[in-house]
């Protein structure tokens, strides 16, 4: 079935910083193992019925998902509802999925790309990690940025000033509305 | 926390863990202690594939557990450290094989292979309600069913009913719809088998989202079919011959489990079927309980979807417009009353089409010739005596809510319209 086709390598998708979780060198499992694994995933995620996040493949194919993350509340994110894509690639769970914001989030670990620099997703990763950790672990990172390797350095520097960065944020939502 | 020890400082002593704990009490008499299927399943699952474990690989330093494949396919791609606590691993040497454990899950699930078939059929299960191009497969599937059985039983009537009802609506309840449609074709020389095999054939497009209906049914119609504890069942019923013995069959659940027992007891339509007095006695129910719906009731939960309310109706003639004079009745006799059970979906027009159908069928030649064409009016009896004409477009739920309201069959009347 069509839910089996693994995703093309998106050439360049990752980060910028070294994406050796994600090339195809790694010793791949059959693509059965990782499509019954994500499914088994999906399964329990339904089940859990988690609050807070959410998370669907997209379309037929399993190998992609969209996760969506509510703001932590008593954070300027509050009442944000975020958007991501998850690619797996046909390592995983070796390897770390890519995943990106698709709704522009402005946020110190974030770039306007949508780019993440979360350790867990990078040199961290562990293969029991999955979608509902990797949601949950981007969820609280809103909250508590990592000030100390920014993306988005402008963040950086203003997230010290909670009610100057609150204006900005509801300023920037305002601008992105459409997208 | 257990990693702030480096590794050569091993010692025999008590962690502060351990001392402080309370010694768990022994159990010496016969108590028998019930764990739960579920929490089993995470103690005897591979954290990594979420699998059962297979080949046991226990970390000698953290004693976290993986299948032996997963944890080197892991060592060999990742960090050289435990994927549950990051302990460093240095190589395949920090594990050892546990065949304990591996010995432990093969008394727990003597047959393993059978789980893990039953396991992948829940998944395809739900993956099938996930898909929704299977979905859409599986509606044009019983489409094409449907009319494949249809030209058999008439030939003259319209084709479209069953396949504009089920694309044109919901998902779930379109499939549900559509069978309605075609139930209202049958004919009654051949009830019982093609029920029995509707029932089939639906059953694709019912799986997954279709079990809790299925086992809804079967507290509603069948009271008699006991479900065990460990292992909810789905229940699906035909209508077989009476020369058939009514047969339990319950694939064998690996839990240990109560063994699960349903008793048919007598006729009993389910999904949507009709039978008509005499015919009762000739047609009996087999009432089957299928235990593959799942092991750990994971497949279920998502059967919210369906709105597959089932009704039962005892459908009379109207007591003095179709007075015993009347020449439809002269010809019906005793076939006059009919006992249905259908969706809850169906409006009152689908009932009265049905009807319609369903006695003509009945009476083929001996239908005078008046009363070729036939229409009729629906009542309802909210109080005896106190008949009330239906609007064609409710719902048999609707009707049910505004006028009915106990729990026992509802009962309406029919009358012929001359138009």
């Amino acid at each position: 079935m069509a839910q089996n086709i693994s995703p093309e390598q998106s050439g360049g998708a990752g980060g910028s910083s070294s994406v050796k979780h994600n090339d195809d060198s790694l010793p791949i499992k059959d693509n059965h193992a990782v499509s019954k694994r994500l499914h088994k995933e999906l399964m329990n995620l339904m089940m859990a019925n988690e609050k807070g996040i959410s998370a669907f493949p997209d379309g037929e194919n399993i190998f992609k998902w969209v996760g969506t993350i509510a703001g932590p509340t008593n954070t300027v994110y509050a009442a944000q509802t975020y958007r991501l894509s998850l690619d797996f690639p046909n390592s995983y769970p070796y390897a770390a999925p890519v995943v990106k914001f698709l709704t522009p989030c402005f946020h110190p670990n974030v770039d306007l790309q949508g780019a993440i620099c979360l350790d867990i997703l990078k040199d961290k990763w562990s293969a029991l990690y999955d979608v509902r950790t990797i949601l949950l672990s981007i969820q609280s990172l809103l909250g508590e940025p990592n000030n100390e390797s920014p993306l988005n350095a402008q963040a950086a520097m203003m997230w010290n000033d909670q009610k100057e960065y609150k204006k900005y944020l509801d300023a920037f939502y305002e601008k992105h509305k459409d997208t | 926390m257990a990693s702030l020890e480096p590794a050569q400082n091993k010692t025999w002593d008590l962690s502060l863990y351990e001392l402080q704990r309370k010694p768990q009490e022994i159990i010496t008499d016969s108590t028998e202690i019930a764990v739960s299927p579920r929490s089993l399943h995470s103690e005897l699952m591979c954290p990594i594939c979420l699998d059962m474990l297979k080949k046991t690989m226990t970390t000698k330093e953290c004693l976290h557990r993986f299948c032996s494949d997963c944890i080197v396919t892991a060592l060999r791609s990742g960090n050289k450290e435990c994927p549950t606590c990051r302990k460093k691993l240095v190589s395949k040497r920090s594990l050892r094989a546990d065949p304990n454990f591996d010995l432990l899950i093969s008394k727990i699930y003597p047959s393993r292979e059978e789980y893990e078939a039953i396991q992948e059929k829940v998944m395809a299960k739900f993956n099938q309600t996930q898909s929704q191009q299977a979905l859409v497969n599986s509606i044009n599937e019983g489409i094409k069913l449907q009319s494949q059985n249809r030209p058999q039983r008439f030939r003259t009537k319209g084709n479209g009913s069953g396949g504009g009802n089920g694309g044109g609506s919901g998902v779930n309840v379109g499939v549900s719809r559509a069978g309605h449609a075609t139930h209202g074709h049958n004919t009654g020389s051949n009830d019982s088998n093609t029920n029995g095999n509707e029932s089939d054939n639906r059953d694709p497009g019912h799986s997954g989202a279709g079990t809790s209906a299925h086992s809804s049914t079967s507290t509603a119609a069948a009271t008699s079919a006991g479900t065990s504890g460990a292992s909810t069942s789905a229940t699906r019923m035909h209508i077989d011959d009476a020369s058939n013995p009514p047969s339990v069959r319950s694939t064998p659940s690996p839990v240990p489990s109560n063994s699960s027992s349903s008793k048919p007891k007598r006729a009993m339509s389910v999904l949507t079927s009709e039978r008509s007095e005499e015919s009762e006695s000739d047609s009996q129910m087999d009432c089957r309980t299928e235990g593959d719906s799942n092991i750990d009731t994971e497949g279920e939960g998502n059967g919210e979807l369906g709105i597959n309310d089932e009704i039962e109706l005892v459908f009379k003639p109207h007591p003095t417009e179709m007075s015993a004079e009347n020449l439809l009745i002269k010809a019906l006799k005793e076939n006059c009353i009919r006992y249905i059970k259908t969706t809850a979906n169906a409006t009152v027009d689908h009932l009265s089409k049905y009807l319609a159908m369903r006695l003509t069928l009945d009476l083929g030649s001996d239908l005078p010739e008046a009363c070729r064409v036939l229409n009729f009016c629906i009542y309802i009896a909210p109080q005896p005596q106190q008949l009330v004409i239906l609007n064609g477009n409710q719902t048999l739920h609707q009707v049910n809510d505004k006028f009915w309201k106990v729990n026992k069959p509802m009962e309406m009347y029919y009358s012929w319209k001359k138009t």
